[in-house]
């Protein structure tokens, strides 16, 4: 029984079209979506913004529905869940988000935002057993006892980090969505908290969906690393192996913009190429319109992930190129 | 925070000046029965009536602010006036703001067909003059105080609601919002616990600042007779008695000017208190003025 099991995973918006009694507009936000997440493994999940990362996690957290499809959490189909099931999966799966400054509520003290999680599942009721709770838990974050009747804007953006952590730990839960939770915080602060997230999803036993647009970041976390674009996967595989070899050419443009920390590979390094074709807009590759590798006859039918290495998985019809570029692996 | 709002509002003259109007009336309000001994036991605000001669009385020892129609002491109607003003005021402001805060946080929160359902009512009431709206209601009720106010809360709940809404809406879908429903909160923890604190702080602001306009709508009612009956301890009454001596007595046209500028400024003045230091808060606290 896997944590996270998505199947067919479709999302559709209906935007009102703006007048009073006029119709909707649907609009698809995540598309046929595979994904499956071992215990204890970290899933990277990368994209340009707006590509349906974030809305992926909060189908996941059960704050957003889904039409078609089937997301198991540990085996339960969330769309199924009873109220009084619902809430044992909030104990299960918990999430922490991008920016610690709006994440936690301005006019609640440390204690009451921890508190809060036990309050609603009435856990830890007595108040020792509380207070050694909370020790705990700010331990495993690295905060300090003292810190608990401050508020949130008396904290640097990494203790608030670490204050967001501590309270979607504080359920233990079994699996944790992190929403680009370091594209927020300073480079040296983002090395603190990746290593607390290291650290800590070792010693609970947690997976993981990491959701990030840094390469670099989600290499030094993850074990295997998913590619989105336009509501749906395009490539995935190990982690070191995508970055290695990258196969579909949308991995390879994103990591051809990623810049290398040596000057002189640097300047060799040209971002690829991006067309902007829009009579491609009907392929069923969403990634067509920009492609390099644009062939009409594969491109409009297909766009399913298929094996092409061992455990690489990519969606590219028109795989393998004839005549490839220069790698673009970091 | 307050305090540093408050030091702010000190060092700017006009809202100074608000600050020290809306006091002094406070005080006026509160000290009422050792300013001016109440002549009815039962019921305060009924004026002392020294006789029943029609003509006004100026300023003497005995009424130091004279007397108006029918020999109703002005300086009494003013101390209590004072008090009855404070009492309209916070009273009507109070539960209009309850009330908007009510229907506007139920309808941003549940959206849909209940937001649609009451903002659509509110911009029913918006839709009528909010004077000639709380002439109808108090006329229909019958002219009482109590009357009044009712008339008064049932024009003044909409734009708290529309404001509430507005905010609610804004820290509804905020991170701190989500986090906590991932948690496992729902309806009213959500509400309670985080979105109202975080956002009715505007609206109470708007509330305080609110009175004096309340006020002013009052008397207006006051004066057409549609609020206090006559003989009541209330600036837009006591104006009302002196509608007939506006003008003077023939050759004389100042002959009775106390019994208009003394009810009228006790009114202007508690407004424009109340103005000065509405436009102290909103200085300070648009962003836009940073």
């Amino acid at each position: 029984m896997k944590p996270v099991e998505i199947i067919h995973l479709y999302k559709t918006y209906n935007k009102r079209t703006g007048r009073l009694w006029g119709g909707a507009e649907i609009k698809t936000v995540l598309q046929d979506i595979n994904l499956q997440l071992g215990e204890r493994e970290i899933l990277g999940l990368v994209g340009e913004s707006g590509c349906g990362k974030t809305t992926l996690a909060k189908v996941l957290l059960g704050l957003e529905k889904y039409q078609n499809g089937s997301v198991k959490i540990n085996g339960l189909e969330i769309k199924e869940l009873t109220k009084v099931g619902f809430k044992k999966l909030r104990r299960q799966v918990q999430v922490v988000f991008q920016d610690p400054y709006s994440s936690l509520d301005p006019r609640q003290t440390v204690r009451q935002i921890l508190c809060e999680p036990w309050d609603i599942h009435g856990l830890h009721t007595d108040t020792t057993e509380r207070e050694r709770a909370l020790r705990e838990l700010l331990q495993a974050v690295g905060l300090d006892a003292a810190h608990l009747n401050r508020y949130p804007h008396e904290f640097s953006g990494g203790q608030r980090q670490r204050i967001a952590i501590a309270r979607a730990l504080a359920l233990e839960p079994k699996l944790l969505v992190a929403d680009e939770p370091v594209s927020a915080l300073d480079v040296s602060v983002q090395a603190q908290i990746l290593n607390l997230l290291k650290d800590i999803s070792r010693r609970r036993a947690l997976s993981m969906l990491f959701i990030s647009h840094d390469f670099a970041v989600a290499r030094f976390l993850c074990d295997r690393i998913a590619v989105m674009y336009n509501g749906r996967i395009l490539e995935i595989a190990p982690a070191e192996e995508l970055l290695h070899n990258p196969q579909h050419p949308y991995t390879e443009a994103l990591l051809s913009a990623v810049p290398v920390p040596d000057p002189l590979l640097q300047k060799k390094r040209e971002p690829v190429e991006l067309k902007n074709e829009y009579q491609r807009a009907a392929a069923s590759c969403p990634y067509a319109v920009r492609c390099l590798y644009y062939q009409a006859a594969k491109c409009k039918s297909t766009c399913e992930l298929r094996q092409t290495v061992q455990n690489h998985f990519c969606a590219c019809a028109v795989l393998p190129f004839k005549n490839k570029k220069s790698s673009y692996a970091i | 925070m307050n305090n540093r709002i408050f030091k702010r509002i000190l060092r700017n003259k006009a809202s100074l000046a608000g600050f020290i109007l809306v006091s002094f009336f406070a005080l006026v309000a509160l000290f009422a029965p050792l300013l001016a001994p109440a002549h009815h036991e039962h019921n305060p605000y009924q004026l002392p009536q020294s006789s029943y001669e029609v003509t006004p009385q100026p300023p003497s020892p005995q009424h130091i602010f004279g007397t108006t129609e029918q020999q109703y002491d002005l300086y009494y109607g003013v101390v209590w006036g004072t008090r009855l003003a404070f009492k309209i005021g916070i009273t009507v402001t109070f539960f209009a703001f309850i009330i908007g805060l009510f229907l506007g946080s139920a309808a941003a929160y549940f959206g849909g067909l209940v937001d649609e359902v009451i903002m659509r009512f509110t911009d029913v009431v918006f839709a009528v003059p909010s004077l000639v709206l709380a002439m109808v209601i108090a006329a229909m009720l019958g002219p009482d105080i109590k009357n009044m106010m009712i008339a008064l809360t049932a024009v003044a709940w909409p734009s708290y609601a529309r404001l509430v809404r507005g905010d609610v809406l804004s820290v509804k879908n905020r991170d701190f919002v989500v986090a906590s429903r991932a948690l496992g909160a729902r309806g009213p923890r959500l509400l309670l616990k985080h979105i109202l604190p975080n956002s009715i702080y505007p609206s109470v602001v708007v509330a305080s600042l609110d009175i004096g306009y309340i006020v002013l709508t009052a008397a207006s009612l006051s004066f057409l007779g549609l609020g206090a009956q006559p003989g009541t301890a209330d600036w837009g009454q006591l104006i009302a008695m002196a509608r007939n001596w506006v003008l003077g007595s023939g050759a004389d046209t100042w002959a009775y000017w106390h019994t208009v500028i003394i009810p009228g400024g006790a009114i202007f003045l508690f407004v424009l208190g109340w103005n000065l230091l509405g436009d102290g808060f909103r200085d300070i606290l648009d962003p836009r003025q940073g």
